[in-house]
């Protein structure tokens, strides 16, 4: 079981990811104040 | 979203197997911009593509959060007109996640899809009547209003 979400930090990493793993990408704009 | 949902264990295992999370600055240009972001949390749900096909802004708990995440997978797969696969996930929201606010919409579509995969409308009205019986108050029952000449 994960303890934490391990979050993508770059469009483009997650763009090759999703296509590699054949999954859709959750995009999440956060205020990180 | 960090407090509360992000950290509850079915949230971190749903998002970390189904999903490629991605997490950006809410000013971060020109993303900010691209998707006419106003207001946090914001979340879409993208393609391979990066294109959108879902959007929900503020909080969600847990409970309200995986059956969003489902129907925007499920959306997903209908704009790519992959209806089986979108139909797949639309059943896990209705069988698993009944009292969520993503079910009621996720009827409406199984109904769509299901008219689409056969070009029967027999699903359509289905989807009325199931949505009359179990949630005669939502929005998507309005919606589905006309399926019942069908």
């Amino acid at each position: 079981m994960a303890t934490k979400i391990i979050w993508e930090t770059d469009m483009e990493s997650a763009l090759k990811r999703a296509r590699a793993e054949g999954k859709p990408i959750l995009l999440d704009f956060y205020n990180p104040n | 979203m960090d407090a509360v949902t992000y950290p509850d264990d079915r949230v971190t295992d749903f998002i970390q197997n189904t999903l490629i999370p991605l997490r950006i600055s809410f000013n971060a240009q020109p993303f900010a911009s691209q998707f006419n972001l106003k207001w946090t949390p914001t979340l879409i749900v993208l393609d391979s593509l990066g294109k959108e096909h879902q959007r929900t802004v503020g909080f969600l708990p847990p409970e309200e959060l995986i059956p969003s995440l489902l129907l925007g997978i499920a959306k997903s797969h209908f704009d790519q007109e992959r209806f089986n696969e979108a139909l797949s996930m639309l059943e896990k929201i209705i069988s698993d996640h009944p009292g969520s606010g993503s079910a009621p919409e996720a009827i409406y579509l199984r109904g769509v899809c299901g008219y689409k995969n056969t070009h029967n409308p027999k699903p359509l009205k289905e989807a009325f009547e199931y949505l009359q019986t179990h949630y005669p108050s939502s929005e998507w029952t309005k919606r589905a209003y006309p399926y019942r000449l069908l």
